[in-house]
């Protein structure tokens, strides 16, 4: 989220889009509730109706995967209605950028795509340069931290800076480029592609385009129904060049909000989770980067905030290598595994796993058995492993994936390890919400049996690795031999809140290699790319300190060195609601309670809350204003309001000098944006299975995106599966089910898989409800009761009659309690071109009644 | 104690089913423990109804319509009545009311009768076989006597369970009535004002009475008292039943004391005679 949960009571309107918020993250709707007691209207699209819909004003059903067509028709309604945000567009993004002339694009193909290896080069989309600037890195320059001593050798960068038109009349800047490319999605046209009705899709337009007036504030709140498709990724970018055109980032009750699918995904993805990733949303070097010098050069950015790449990559080297980490190693930067260029995401990894290429898997809280995608090959690709150690609350169905039903469980060699896992009530340390707090939890009971905290679990499978390496030697040791583990306790368990101060980063004390006077680092802006700093995950610099006020000064405050998170800022937990600027209005802002990354911002982006003079757009919802000498600011401020000198002397920045989006290369944010696999500007494509044609071009699918063979091969098609099918979860059941299928008193209020079907279909196939029914394409089949309902109806699109049914992926085989049909063994292992995230959320399947 | 109230508005409700489940837990009443108990309801209402075991659900009820339906969801549960007919038609005292309004059964007294099952308009005391007692929700008053609101209210998201003095309840439930008029819901009504002498649980009807299944000026008279009664069986002959429930009505103040511990088998023995 840009903003976060308490922060949705100050919107106008609520757009709800591919989300489920009232059953899937119920607490959310007490702030929509509350900004719905103010008059905001709240809208839901989605293809079924849901207990969001219930609470909406406005219900839009609509073909799954078309979100991208709804999008474009929204801009286009915007640019012909001319409802755009024209202050903010002109103040805060790229709109007035002149791009190239090698730019194009014809028939769902942006120019520069190479069909063979089904790729872009997008230098070919980038900016008219008006002027080079090499960085200053002289002693008074910017980027004089470039030649400190320690720093390693790199070739400094220079700054492009793009040609502009601030009238935004140039055929080629990115404001008229974009109107000319949305035109094509018409009213008529999007109806045909989503199956809105007309009169529907534009009383939604309206509504939602009503936020572009200065001062009225739109959120959108999404989940998985924009990310699980082929094209996810460029939805939440769709999302996010909406919410640029009506100014609504950066505002009190704006925002592009990601509801996390689990309690902490929030922070898994900031500790770089993910294939692709290095903590703090840092890239994984790949065989592109065999140096050092070669990933500063390559990942650094040329202006912004992202300048200072090297110093968090630095810094996170000397916190996973310690003393061993020194410029004459390159920072062991020659320790990390370079990626070979293949994605390596879970579809991928199940992919080489089916192919035997790897031997063993280790599952944390994970059950791709019922989880993943076409979960029935992923169940039999684990058959290929030696080895299998999975670590859970229970015994899920991937921990016992060789009894499912239909495996060959006598063929089945894998020896599995079953580790028990403390639950969160039994481990203490950090959870990162949506909105980017971070909040520490306490440890309430002792862990059942063997139970055993995470981290003490991996703690104990490192030191028995370190030891082996140490006594057989191997490849590679020092790999693992040469980590940093100072984390453990006298006892020698591992102590929590010394990973949390290494995640927050220090000075390193030259004499002791630990923190220097025991306490962590207050800002990230002071972490350096020499050795002298160390820090885990540099957006985290400031959660893991704290402050108290000096009883001889009250004035002062004083950081304390203290490992007490009660006392550090993810434990404090001060619920005062007060504006620090006087004669404004309280927010839900909550500075003191917990403590949001980066640096405790509640709604990022807030320099763009003010027009380019720094006066507030709205004077009721203020977040920071420039009152003619300084910035008053109400949430701690997203931009760099004021330098400070060695001596302390303060000086504000004016605001014609501040940054709107300052980790952009054009430190305003982009309408139109190299970084896409698949274009600047988002197009509609179709999912891989639809019943339709592309409607908006002969461009089918994603035209960056490569299909795995097993994914290939099942492939449906609409004459032989013509039904729509999307996968959804309940407020009674989480995940996989594997915590609730296993709770009577929650499996009670959802107790058997069903499937939703439309009074049309069930009519059409013979089927009432509580009829046992079969639903079936070339990856399997499941059975599920029917539950037919009004609650989703067939829309007409591309001139036919689409029939769309939904279930959802609670169930499986590895509970006494509840059991039942897996909807992922129907779903297909096709991912997006930019992260690999699976198309869920749209596939295709036929449906009959189950024969006695 | 002045007299409180729960206030249930149907139009903030998620229908997230916590307060089911908190209610569930709180009172540690049990859910199953194999899939082969449980049944597919056909719709998202399960369990179906309510049980010994189950003393708060959310019914849902869909109403078609061209775009979507109109979803409505109602807490189905006690109503906690002013004119409780379970309290009349308890033939031992076990049903009583507490001084904030709160109605409850007394399990050591309750003779499994079931006058209060045949009695309440709502349908809502439950009797389980197993112990021959009957069983509904008694507003957590271990919690509010505590000073704490009862289960269902404090787990509640989105606000749409609330607890207070009854009279702050009323008003809030009226303001809200009025909002969503004013939002385009001009059947939105307040429900457990008047009725039965006045409710303890007052209810938002986003659509009106009809459309969540509350019954219009509900009432208790002897005559359906009577008609109830006719059907059951439960404790001896079919006279025996009629003379309590009749001896009840036309002796309010009969001594009831009918209980009593069997020494040898520690088990309360039920009520055997009528004494007039």
């Amino acid at each position: 989220m840009t903003n976060h949960w308490t922060d949705l009571q100050n919107s106008d309107v609520v757009m709800i889009n591919g989300s489920n918020a009232a059953e899937n993250h119920p607490i959310s709707m007490k702030w929509v509730q509350a900004a719905k007691e103010k008059g905001a209207k709240l809208m839901v699209i989605d293809p079924r109706f849901s207990r969001s819909a219930a609470l909406a004003d406005l219900y839009v059903p609509i073909r799954s995967g078309t979100d991208m067509a709804f999008y474009g028709g929204l801009y286009n309604y915007i640019f012909e209605n001319e409802l755009w945000h024209d202050d903010y567009v002109k103040a805060h993004t790229n709109a007035s950028f002149i791009v190239k002339d090698t730019y194009s694009f014809d028939d769902g193909l942006f120019s520069g795509y190479n069909a063979e290896k089904k790729s872009y080069d997008a230098t070919q989309w980038g900016y008219v340069v008006a002027e080079e600037v090499p960085w200053d890195t002289s002693p008074t320059g910017a980027y004089s931290w470039v030649t400190k001593p320690g720093t390693p050798a790199f070739t400094p960068l220079v700054n492009k800076k793009a040609k502009k038109d601030p009238t935004l009349q140039d055929p080629m800047c990115v404001f008229q480029l974009m109107k000319t490319h949305y035109s094509r999605y018409t009213p008529e046209m999007v109806s045909k592609v989503t199956g809105i009705d007309q009169d529907l899709l534009l009383e939604a337009y309206k509504m939602y385009a009503a936020t572009g007036e200065p001062g009225k504030a739109g959120v959108v709140m999404y989940a998985m129904g924009q990310t699980q498709h082929s094209y996810g990724s460029q939805n939440c970018r769709a999302m996010s060049v909406m919410q640029l055109l009506l100014g609504n980032i950066g505002i009190a009750g704006g925002g592009v909000d990601a509801l996390r699918g689990e309690s902490n995904v929030q922070g898994s993805t900031d500790m770089g989770l993910l294939f692709g990733n290095l903590p703090g949303y840092l890239n994984a070097p790949t065989k592109a980067h065999p140096t050092l010098a070669s990933y500063i050069e390559k990942e650094t950015q040329y202006a912004g905030w992202w300048t200072n790449r090297p110093k968090y990559l630095i810094s996170m080297l000397k916190e996973w290598y310690g003393a061993y980490a020194t410029l004459e190693n390159n920072y062991a930067y020659d320790m990390m595994p370079k990626n070979d260029g293949t994605p390596h995401s879970h579809i991928h990894m199940f992919e080489a796993m089916e192919q035997g290429k790897i031997e063993g898997l280790m599952l944390w809280g994970q059950n791709p058995a019922v989880g993943g995608p076409n979960c029935s090959q992923e169940r039999r690709a684990m058959a290929n492993l030696k080895w299998m150690v999975a670590v859970d609350l229970w015994e899920t169905e991937t921990a016992i994936f060789w009894k499912a039903p239909g495996a060959d469980t006598a063929a089945i060699d894998t020896e599995v390890f079953m580790l028990p896992a403390a639950c969160h009530y039994e481990k203490q340390g950090e959870v990162a919400n949506s909105g980017r707090w971070i909040q520490w939890r306490y440890k309430a009971v002792e862990p059942p049996g063997e139970a055993k905290d995470d981290a003490e679990i991996i703690s104990e499978i490192y030191l028995k690795l370190k030891e082996m390496y140490e006594a057989e030697g191997g490849a590679n040791p020092e790999q693992l031999t040469k980590l940093n583990w100072d984390y453990l306790d006298d006892a020698g368990h591992i102590d929590i809140t010394k990973i949390a101060l290494g995640i927050n980063g220090y000075v390193i004390d030259p004499a002791t290699g630990g923190p220097k006077g025991g306490v962590g680092l207050a800002s990230f802006a002071n972490l350096q790319a020499d050795g002298t700093t160390a820090c885990g995950v540099w957006i985290y610099t400031g959660y893991f300190t704290g402050n108290y006020i000096d009883p001889d000064d009250p004035e002062k405050k004083k950081t304390i060195a203290s490992m007490d998170p009660t006392k550090m800022k993810a434990g404090s937990r001060n619920n005062a609601d007060e504006p620090l600027i006087e004669g404004t209005k309280p927010l839900g802002l909550y500075l003191g309670w917990s403590w949001a990354w980066p640096l405790n911002r509640r709604i990022i982006y807030n320099r763009c809350s003010c027009d380019a003079k720094g006066n507030p757009y709205n004077e009721d919802k203020v977040l920071v204003k420039w009152d003619g000498t300084k910035w008053l600011r109400n949430d701690v401020p997203d931009f760099g309001f004021q330098a400070v000198a060695a001596d302390g002397t303060v000086t504000p920045t004016p605001p014609e000098k501040t940054l709107s989006f300052m980790m952009t290369n054009e430190t305003v944010a982009k309408l139109f944006g190299s970084g896409m696999k698949e274009g600047p500007f988002p197009e509609h494509y179709e999912p891989f299975e639809s019943p339709l044609d592309n409607q908006l071009s002969s461009q089918q699918n994603n035209p960056a995106v490569t299909v795995v063979e097993s994914a290939a091969k099942t492939l449906g098609t609409p004459d032989k599966f013509p039904i729509v099918m999307t996968t959804f979860r309940l407020t009674e059941h989480w995940q996989t089910g594997g915590l609730t299928r296993n709770l009577p008193w929650l499996v009670e209020t959802m107790p058997k898989m069903f499937v939703e079907i439309s009074k049309d279909l069930a009519e059409e196939k013979g089927i009432v409800s509580g009829d046992n029914v079969v639903i079936e394409n070339n990856r399997g089949a499941i059975t599920a009761y029917a539950m037919v309902t009004g609650r989703i109806k067939p829309l007409t699109a591309g001139g036919q009659t689409v029939h769309q049914i939904a279930a959802p992926w609670h169930w499986g085989y590895g509970s006494t309690c509840s059991v039942g049909g897996m909807a992922n063994d129907l779903t297909p292992n096709i991912g997006d071109a930019n992260t690999h995230i699976p198309e869920y959320k749209t596939f295709l399947v036929d449906i009959r009644k189950q024969e006695v | 104690m002045a007299e409180t109230a729960i206030m249930y508005d149907s139009s903030k409700c998620t229908a997230c089913k916590g307060c089911q489940v908190a209610c569930k837990q709180w009172n540690q009443l049990s859910s199953p423990l194999t899939s082969d108990e449980y049944t597919y309801t056909k719709s998202f209402q399960a369990p179906l109804d309510l049980s010994p075991k189950t003393w708060l659900i959310i019914n849902f009820s869909e109403e078609d319509k061209a775009v979507g339906i109109d979803w409505n969801f109602m807490r189905n549960s006690c109503f906690h009545c002013t004119e409780a007919a379970c309290e009349k038609a308890c033939p031992v005292g076990a049903i009583t009311h507490a001084e904030n309004g709160a109605v409850s059964i007394n399990q050591e007294k309750c003779i499994g009768c079931r006058y209060c099952v045949a009695s309440c308009p709502f349908g809502v005391p439950r009797w389980d076989e197993a112990t021959n007692t009957t069983f509904k929700c008694w507003q957590c008053q271990d919690r509010t006597t505590a000073d704490r609101k009862p289960a269902c209210v404090s787990t509640c998201p989105t606000g749409a369970l609330q607890f207070g003095d009854r009279a702050d309840m009323l008003a809030a439930a009226r303001d809200r009535v009025a909002e969503l008029k004013e939002a385009g819901f001009t059947k939105a009504e307040v429900y457990g004002e008047n009725e039965l002498g006045g409710l303890h649980t007052i209810v938002v009807a986003q659509r009106g009475l009809e459309a969540h299944g509350l019954i219009r000026d509900p009432k208790i008279g002897l005559t359906d008292f009577w008609q109830l009664l006719k059907p059951l069986g439960g404790i001896a002959a079919a006279g025996v039943v009629g003379a309590l429930g009749f001896s009840y009505f036309m002796a309010r103040d009969y001594s009831r004391d009918t209980m009593v511990l069997d020494d040898a088998t520690g088990q309360l023995v039920k009520v055997t005679e009528v004494k007039k």
